[in-house]
């Protein structure tokens, strides 16, 4: 009797924790994205869909949504299920950072999805058992992985996910709000299911999440130096207008181009340059005769920050040729750098990163 | 020899050139496509990012009659080399054939000390001052209209007005309160 009475407690519990996780999920969620996201949300019929389309108000649709879920009974997994298709429509809303597999095993090409989402959810189970996790494929090939974390005993948050996005067969993942307590044991487990051997910060971080992968898989227009400028295209100017200078302005804007790339670039907001050099000033000598190094931050920022610096250089403001601090943001794929006085050229200078 | 000369050349037949000169590029060229549409004369635009001009392209240039320095406030750069290219100009051009254009200055409220020097320069100069706004492509087409009525006077095609007169009459005189701080 006792027994029964538990089982039955604990069932109730259930439900009314996916109720308040689904409550809490839909309050957060505006309006105008709530329908689409349910849309594509497979748990509704065609006539709750219909009923839905038509209630006007946002609590009037959360009310409906919570009954339907006493109803059918929906548990934290098709919870997480519209929290992922929430997540995935509007992933400019976090921010995203990435990583880097390295080392790859021998059959690391061969790994499938069937194999990956195995290999990573055992990974879990072996290592901490309150944690779930739920891996889905989206439109655009890419896996997603929502992971919900829980503290000791207790069960899992599902309001504090992580979530990570991975395309199979290429050496970055793409991770948003992991806390530094769970990040050794996900880059574990992502390294363990993608049959790598390690795993490092790509040193990119972004909210587009669009935007940092066409910028490390290099989905945008390059332009190859070559020793030839290439032929002088048309120009629909009128022939009233000409331009004094249009040597130099040419040239700065093939060097620009050269750097950067043509058409649209990846929206990448910042790039922070974190200075751990000795201050050189020859007017100013208290601060150059200081043997500690002068520690500060640069931090560029702007709605599309590539296309802004090649702007930049091909305007003039900034000289050219670029400096290689500038150009290594697309050429290397990252948009954070520690700079330090060991090595002797510029470019070498970049390499010395903080983890 | 690289210095630019008012008279050395002889004028084209109803025609008017006017050279902006902007270190930044990036009103210049928008302007120039306003003033040449909205001219009913035709008007010949030299662009250049500062004096003095490439000697190579000294034979295909028209005899340039108003030089319009396009001022940026918010760069510190653009008045520096407004001022440089200033020296590659002929005396005679600042009859009444210079005028200085200042835009942003919308942007630039913080920083005054920057437009009082552009004022003292074009005082000192005895130059028009104008004020653009050239972030809409409305204000761009009025900027070049202002800047069509200086131009045909100062090309002649006017009757019974020259340069000289608009020297006088339009030129930017030291306000009494220059030397203190800015007033709204």
């Amino acid at each position: 009797m006792v027994y029964v009475f538990s089982v039955d407690c604990s069932i109730r519990n259930m439900n009314d924790s996916a109720k308040r996780s689904l409550q809490r999920l839909l309050r957060r969620i505006p309006f105008r994205m709530l329908k689409t996201s349910l849309d594509k949300w497979e748990r509704l019929t065609a006539e709750q869909r219909r009923a839905i389309d038509l209630t006007p108000t946002k609590r009037d649709l959360i009310q409906e949504i919570l009954s339907l879920c006493e109803e059918n009974k929906w548990t934290e997994k098709h919870i997480a299920e519209l929290q992922m298709i929430y997540v995935a429509e509007n992933s400019d809303q976090d921010m995203w950072h990435t990583y880097q597999l390295v080392d790859p095993d021998d059959d690391a090409r061969s790994v499938d999805l069937i194999q990956f989402k195995e290999q990573f959810k055992s990974h879990f189970r072996e290592v901490q058992r309150n944690v779930f996790v739920k891996i889905r494929k989206h439109t655009d090939e890419a896996v997603w992985i929502r992971i919900a974390w829980g503290e000791g005993l207790s069960p899992p948050n599902n309001l504090r996910a992580s979530y990570v996005v991975h395309h199979l067969q290429t050496p970055y993942v793409y991770v948003s709000s992991l806390s530094s307590k769970h990040k050794p044991l996900l880059l574990q487990a992502l390294a363990f299911s993608t049959r790598h051997r390690g795993i490092k910060d790509a040193n990119l971080s972004g909210r587009k999440l669009t935007a940092l992968r066409d910028l490390l898989m290099r989905q945008y227009q390059h332009v190859f130096t070559t020793k030839f400028p290439s032929p002088l295209k048309e120009q629909n100017q009128s022939p009233l207008i000409e331009k004094e200078q249009s040597g130099p302005s040419a040239k700065r804007h093939r060097m620009a181009i050269e750097a950067f790339g043509e058409g649209a670039l990846p929206a990448i907001q910042t790039a922070v340059y974190k200075l751990e050099t000795k201050f050189k000033d020859p007017t100013n000598e208290t601060m150059t005769e200081r043997d500690e190094p002068f520690r500060c931050a640069v931090k560029f920022s702007s709605t599309n920050l590539l296309e802004s610096l090649r702007s930049c250089a091909s305007s003039g403001i900034a000289s050219t040729p670029l400096t290689p601090l500038l150009s290594s943001i697309p050429l290397k794929g990252r948009n954070y750098f520690v700079i330090t006085d060991n090595a002797p050229s510029a470019c070498s200078q970049m390499s010395q990163t903080k983890n | 020899m690289s210095v630019l000369k008012p008279f050395s050349k002889l004028p084209n037949l109803d025609t008017a050139s006017i050279l902006l000169v902007e270190n930044e590029e990036q009103v210049q060229q928008g302007l120039a496509e306003a003033l040449v549409e909205d001219s009913a004369q035709a008007v010949n635009v030299r662009l250049a990012r500062s004096l003095p001009l490439p000697l190579e392209n000294e034979k295909t240039r028209p005899r340039i009659d108003l030089v319009v320095f396009i001022l940026n406030l918010t760069s510190d750069k653009s008045f520096k080399s407004a001022n440089e290219s200033l020296k590659y100009l002929d005396p005679g051009y600042f009859l009444g054939k210079v005028c200085f254009m200042v835009t942003n200055a919308r942007y630039a409220s913080g920083n005054m000390g920057r437009l009082d020097a552009v004022r003292k320069m074009a005082a000192s100069l005895h130059c028009p001052l104008l004020f653009a706004e050239v972030q809409s492509p409305e204000g761009v087409t009025n900027a070049a209209r202002r800047l069509l009525t200086i131009l045909k006077v100062a090309s002649g095609l006017v009757p019974n007005t020259s340069s000289l007169y608009l020297s006088n009459l339009t030129r930017c005189t030291k306000p009494p309160d220059i030397d203190q701080p800015s007033f709204d």
